[in-house]
């Protein structure tokens, strides 16, 4: 009888579980539900959730309007960015767990301070630097400040590090092997989670960054995806059909799910890990 | 330790004569030695935060002091901008506005995100596929989450009037209501920040072992005692975390979708202090007093998660 009622009540967990996730997940859901509605379909009401006949040309149409060229933009933004950040954490992450240095600590510190300073803070001075440097609407400048900001991936990696056996280190430097070399052939592959949790984290918030694109890349030939997106909720809507916008919105949302997906270990290590300063 | 010398002395000699000078003690030569790698490792980082990080702050504080707008050369005001802060009574309004878009958004997020994380923390066969719709949300950017829900948002024709209509409500035109305007920022924020904060609830709750829980109900503990006595202490640190990470989320949310759904309408009801200071930046290009207006930012900032951290220390 007991185990009858632990039963019933499982089963109904797991039905209110299962409920209330797809309710979380129904705006994304709805999203590219419509991406392939027509527009008469998406804009009636009552509202329609299933597609009566699926038209993948919005898809087209949204890229000509995101002029394809803000959605090459974002890939070349997170990739150089992250790219560019990765090595330049790791590699001064490294030094800050193995290497023996008077002002380490003092180092450890200047890049913790980042991480309370917010970014409307240093908004409008760094743009007069990136100014400064003649690097307003050039990829540069669109990068290197946000490549700049290592202070989180840093303290990952020092923390990932110090984790890790010295001996390891110790063993590669008795065999002769030089401080760069340690780092590429021991401590990267053996930081893989760490990388995997980093990356996740930074794709995700380097292809969805608008305020700083915002204020640096106005010109069309630098402008992001996000930049294109946004004016699509407000009164510019108009200049297309809703279910292009919708196209348009899950164009840029897509990926990011499917590299959610792909790799929801790193993600999930990664979302927890933004908190863990 | 005879590892140690054993390596020293193999990189004495394989340094050859000519590095022999200085290594007289070969510590000594090893430890400079060590000291260049460091050095080299972490002298791009650095070079480009002090760039672009240690210098916009220290520049920030002393923006704050002039009066700019771009064209000619920045006039030194002394506390002139502070004191012009003090008499702008759209200042105390944008902090208010700032406080109850986190008090509205913060508070839900993390009571649902203990909720929500208690309820899917139980193992069955798709759990993780399950899961996935709870985390899903996370990837969504401001700006697309913005468009999605201005149009749940769509007053009279959107998903959420519709199902209001159905119980008979006729919904405000939501993001252009004041009444509703700040509320239904909160509400896309929370959707966006909920995920986090049940990752990180149910890492802590998976700490508890599932014994605990069942010996409590055995002995006839009811839920509330159980989430007293059981379930709070093993979270309670974890919640300040959550708290935290969520401020974060809401700060850049307080501009991002301010920015493309309200504009800080209507009437300046979502005028928050973000958007006040890029507003003052960029619109009135008084960079003078934007800079010192993030300053105040700054100071708020650390005010909240100073008191964060006592209570984190407290909580202990």
């Amino acid at each position: 009888m007991i185990r009858l009622r632990a039963r019933v009540r499982r089963t109904i967990r797991i039905t209110a579980i299962t409920i209330i996730g797809l309710i979380l997940a129904f705006p994304l859901i709805y999203l590219v539900l419509g991406s392939v509605m027509t527009s008469a379909q998406l804009t009636s009401f009552p509202p329609q959730f299933i597609p009566t006949s699926f038209h993948l040309g919005n898809y087209s149409l949204a890229w000509d309007y995101m002029r394809g060229r803000s959605v090459l933009n974002s890939v070349i933004f997170t990739v150089a960015t992250v790219g560019l950040q990765w090595a330049l954490c790791i590699s001064a992450g490294f030094a800050l767990a193995k290497l023996r240095f008077r002002s380490s600590n003092k180092v450890t510190a200047l890049l913790g301070v980042s991480l309370f300073v917010p970014i409307i803070t240093t908004l409008v001075p760094t743009f007069i630097v990136t100014d400064k440097f003649h690097l307003v609407n050039t990829y540069p400048g669109l990068i290197l400040p946000i490549v700049a900001q290592t202070g989180f991936g840093t303290l990952l990696f020092r923390q990932y590090i110090t984790g890790l056996p010295t001996e390891l280190v110790d063993a590669a430097r008795v065999d002769g092997t030089s401080w760069l070399g340690i780092l590429r052939r021991v401590i990267i592959p053996l930081a893989t989670p760490a990388t995997g949790a980093y990356v996740a984290i930074s794709v995700l918030t380097a292809w969805n960054m608008y305020l700083w694109p915002l204020v640096v890349a106005t010109t069309p030939n630098v402008q992001v995806m996000t930049e294109t997106l946004a004016p699509l909720a407000s009164s510019e809507y108009g200049s297309i059909p809703e279910n292009v916008g919708f196209a348009a919105t899950a164009l840029t949302t897509l990926p990011m799910v499917v590299a959610f997906l792909l790799a929801q270990r790193a993600f999930v290590r990664g979302l927890a890990g933004s908190g863990v300063e | 330790m005879t590892v140690a010398i054993r390596a020293k002395a193999r990189k004495r000699n394989a340094a050859g004569p000519g590095d022999g000078a200085g290594s007289s003690k070969a510590g000594a030569s090893w430890a400079s030695r060590d000291r260049l790698a460091a050095a080299g490792f972490l002298a791009p980082n650095l070079i480009l935060y002090t760039i672009f990080i240690v210098i916009p702050i220290v520049l920030a504080l002393a923006l704050s002091f002039t009066s700019w707008n771009l064209v000619g050369a920045p006039q030194w005001i002394g506390l002139g901008n502070y004191r012009e802060m003090i008499d702008d009574p759209a200042m105390p309004q944008a902090i208010e506005t700032t406080m109850l878009f986190l008090l509205f958004g913060v508070i839900p997020t993390v009571i649902l995100g203990l909720l929500l994380a208690m309820l899917v923390n139980v193992r069955f066969r798709f759990v993780g596929v399950v899961r996935t719709l709870y985390f899903v949300p996370a990837v969504v950017s401001f700006a697309a989450s913005a468009i999605l829900w201005q149009w749940i948002y769509r007053p009279g024709q959107g998903i959420l009037d519709f199902l209001l209509a159905k119980v008979g409500i006729n919904g405000p035109a939501w993001l252009s209501n004041t009444h509703t305007a700040l509320i239904s920022l909160d509400i896309i924020s929370i959707w966006l920040s909920l995920p986090t904060a049940i990752l990180l609830y149910l890492a802590a709750l998976q700490r508890i072992p599932p014994q605990v829980i069942e010996a409590a109900m055995l002995d006839g503990a009811g839920a509330f005692s159980r989430l007293r006595n059981i379930i709070w202490p093993g979270v309670r640190n974890m919640t300040i975390l959550v708290v935290i990470v969520t401020i974060l989320a809401f700060t850049n949310s307080s501009f991002d979708l301010v920015n493309i759904l309200t504009q800080g309408g209507p009437i300046n009801v979502t005028t928050t202090l973000i958007y006040y200071i890029y507003y003052a930046a960029f619109n009135n290009v008084q960079l003078g007093y934007a800079a010192a207006l993030s300053i105040l930012q700054l100071a708020l900032f650390a005010v909240i998660l100073g008191l964060l951290a006592a209570a984190r220390r407290f909580a202990r």
